[in-house]
């Protein structure tokens, strides 16, 4: 068991890599997204809110497949790749609705106030939402932080091999399930934890005075 | 039946979605591989001795073997990519892959999604006995009137359990269990078990190790043959991994590899 | 006659088939102090609204300056850079510093460099008295403090009139009189200014026209001195009396005071 070790241990590497592609992608998006379904025109925010529907309604092992052959269709991509951005695409409707929702807990009044002083909309949603909305969206975001590392050991369903994934190869190959898992769980707790402990700081370091 | 409609529907629109994307690859897909000079073959290691890996990662196994030496005879290499089993034959029929292999029986449901080569190893069941052995055996069940033994966990002690001890054939008493063949194997010949049921080619080993033992029997009533699958309509491609399977077949290659990794 | 800074010609407002405005004509010149008085739900908040272009009008025009500002082709970001606003509940920014309140707006609207909007930002927290609170953050202000920082703010912009939108309300009562005191320095400077209010002793100090308005419609306007001595119609008479009777006794108190 010893020296498969470090085999199942470089899986962190791969979880890693997916989620630090999954996780930004799926924020840029979902943050273009939650704009367009607040601000949007009325036919934009209704394409929105279906893709947020779907994209959320679907199982992700289902929507893995469907965007992994969907876009090997059209461009060659390696599975790693493919199934980082699939995830991204994903976490995109769960950061979208979590942007959303921190975005319409700023009071209307801080749009208004940005307008009078002569901002255009772009700028008061630059300069005077967006800052209050994106420390409104941490906690929630954590979580979604939380889910998308988990949710990155279904790439291996693509052919990522990844912690979970060489924890079952290893299984396999020793028969010490308990160890081989064991393993695989503590590692996911911690890349969990350090990472919400890490937007904890974040939240107490942007927090906004008496407020 | 819920999973089989959820699966069914997501190939159907997978089906769909190829269909409008047009794939733009090369009619035939032998030529691009030749060209690319490489074959990717999905396989999902978790089952040795067929296929697993080793403490670095590396991919290894009776069927990786097999594959890596398949695709020399093509002039190719085999580029391995890790994949759950649930995950091969979708990836095979839209063609994300070249071909799989990872102990596939044929199986009439997978077969409207992808094709099979020729079956490249057929898991024999062999019957080990004494050489003093007295009684004869002509078809599988006759050992029930006999001791039998099998190693636990093997398809063969599925067999007998659901054959002839629940079928009231084998009296219980007189079927054995052993956690290891070579194990069973000695007490056949030292006389405590008569039959010994297990994969023939370990079996087969073991009389030449032990001495004083035969296979008496052979027969295919718990394993069935083992093919690759690859994409439906490749008939090239299906045409040059049945010749190199022929090849290595008639060369001894697979009864080579077979004794390396099912003793 | 002067030409009016702010000329509002025959303005409607309808609100699914409330008309809010009816027709409303009014100017204001350069220097103006206009008190816009008259019972709640009356559509004085609403004009104000419309001014600065928050709210779009159904039927009429208003000038600001030579502009019409309700022309269509017209850019309201550029004409609500030119119209300070401060309303009733005060909307700073939460997450900035008193300091950054002031200047965030012509760093980027006014695109000032960083160091001068500083300066302007702490010259406008001066004129309201609260220099010293330039690092705080609007939680850490009193009711009072924000509303002084509110006007600070629509001041760096150096707006061509400043509407305020009853500025005192939500404040209060021992916190009211040092945003009024504000208010009443800048008309003094010469600060053109349309204020909806009911602090009659501000109007009667400062306006230089009091305006009443109901239902929709101004019923008549004129100096404090004919709106509270001799006004024409027995409606204007019954409010002004009302509200005096109402809000007259912490006049008295601040003149005590």
């Amino acid at each position: 068991m010893n020296e498969y070790l470090p085999f199942i241990l470089g899986g962190i590497g791969v979880t890693l890599g997916v989620s630090l592609i999954a996780l930004p992608m799926g924020f840029v998006l979902g943050l273009l997204l939650a704009l367009v379904r607040i601000y949007g025109p009325r036919w934009a925010r209704t394409i929105v809110g279906v893709y947020s529907t779907i994209m959320r309604g679907i199982p992700p092992i289902v929507l893995l497949f469907l965007l992994y052959f969907l876009m090997s269709g059209a461009i060659n991509l390696s599975p790693f790749a493919a199934g980082s951005l699939a995830l991204g695409i994903i976490s995109s409707a769960y950061q979208l609705e979590i942007l959303r929702g921190a975005f319409l807990s700023v009071s209307s009044g801080q749009m208004m106030a940005a307008r009078a002083v002569g901002m255009t909309r772009i700028q008061a949603i630059r300069h005077i939402l967006l800052p209050q909305a994106l420390r409104i969206a941490i906690p929630p975001w954590s979580n979604e932080v939380a889910n998308l590392i988990k949710d990155s050991s279904l790439v291996y369903a693509l052919g990522v091999p990844e912690i979970l994934r060489r924890a079952q190869t290893v299984s396999a190959a020793t028969t010490e399930f308990f160890l081989a898992f064991g393993i695989a769980a503590m590692v996911y707790f911690l890349l969990v934890f350090f990472s919400n402990r890490m937007l904890d700081w974040v939240e107490q370091k942007t927090r906004i005075p008496a407020f | 039946m819920k999973r089989f409609l959820s699966i069914l529907s997501l190939i159907g629109i997978l089906a769909l979605l190829l269909a409008a994307c047009g794939n733009a690859e090369p009619a035939n897909r032998w030529e691009a591989v030749k060209s690319a000079g490489k074959l990717v073959v999905g396989t999902s290691p978790d089952y040795p001795p067929f296929e697993s890996k080793d403490a670095t990662g590396k991919f290894e196994g009776f069927d990786v073997d097999l594959m890596n030496e398949v695709a020399k005879r093509m002039g190719v290499t085999v580029e391995w990519t890790d994949m759950p089993f649930d995950s091969l034959v979708a990836a095979v029929q839209t063609g994300k892959l070249d071909a799989s292999i990872s102990a596939f029986n044929y199986d009439e449901e997978r077969a409207k999604q992808v094709d099979f080569t020729e079956a490249y190893y057929t898991a024999k069941d062999g019957f080990l006995v004494a050489d003093t052995f007295a009684g004869t055996i002509s078809k599988p069940e006759d050992v029930a009137a006999y001791k039998v033994g099998a190693q636990s966990g093997t398809v063969q002690a599925d067999w007998i359990d659901a054959n002839l001890v629940q079928a009231g054939l084998l009296p219980a008493e007189n079927f054995l269990l052993y956690e290891r063949v070579d194990q069973a194997a000695l007490d056949v010949k030292a006389g405590r078990i008569d039959v010994l049921m297990g994969d023939n080619i370990p079996l087969a080993a073991l009389a030449a190790d032990l001495g004083g033992l035969k296979v008496a029997f052979e027969d295919t009533v718990a394993s069935g043959e083992f093919m690759i699958i690859l994409p439906k309509e490749e008939a090239e491609l299906q045409a040059e991994l049945n010749k190199a399977i022929a090849a290595l077949q008639s060369e001894g290659f697979i009864d080579q590899l077979a004794q390396k990794w099912f003793k | 006659m002067d030409k009016p800074i702010l000329d509002i010609i025959e303005v409607a407002k309808i609100y699914g088939g409330n008309e809010i405005l009816k027709s409303i004509s009014l100017q204001v010149k350069e220097g103006d102090t206009v008190v816009l008085i008259g019972p709640s739900g009356t559509g004085k908040s609403t004009l104000l609204r419309c001014i600065n272009l928050l709210t779009r009008i159904d039927r009429g025009r208003i000038l600001l300056g030579d502009q019409e500002i309700t022309a269509p082709a017209v850019n309201e970001d550029k004409v609500r850079q030119q119209i300070g606003m401060v309303f009733q509940d005060f909307l700073l920014f939460n997450h900035l510093t008193a300091l950054d309140n002031v200047m965030i707006a012509p760093i980027r609207v006014k695109k000032m460099s960083k160091a001068a909007a500083r300066e302007k930002a702490l010259y406008e927290l001066e004129r309201v008295g609260l220099k010293d609170k330039a690092g705080n953050y609007p939680g850490q202000l009193s009711g009072g403090q924000k509303q002084r920082v509110a006007i600070a703010r629509a001041l760096a912009m150096d707006p061509r009139i400043m509407l305020f939108d009853e500025p005192t309300s939500a404040l209060d009562p021992e916190l009211i009189g040092e945003v009024l005191e504000v208010m009443r320095k800048l008309a003094l400077e010469g600060m053109t200014m349309v204020c909806v209010t009911h602090e009659m002793g501000f109007a009667r100090e400062v306006a230089t026209n009091i305006v009443f308005m109901e239902k929709g419609l101004i019923v008549e306007q004129g100096s404090p001195d004919k709106m509270f001595n001799h006004p024409e119609f027995p409606r204007t008479r019954e409010f002004l009396w009302k509200i005096t009777e109402l809000y007259g006794k912490h006049d008295q108190d601040k003149a005590a005071g």
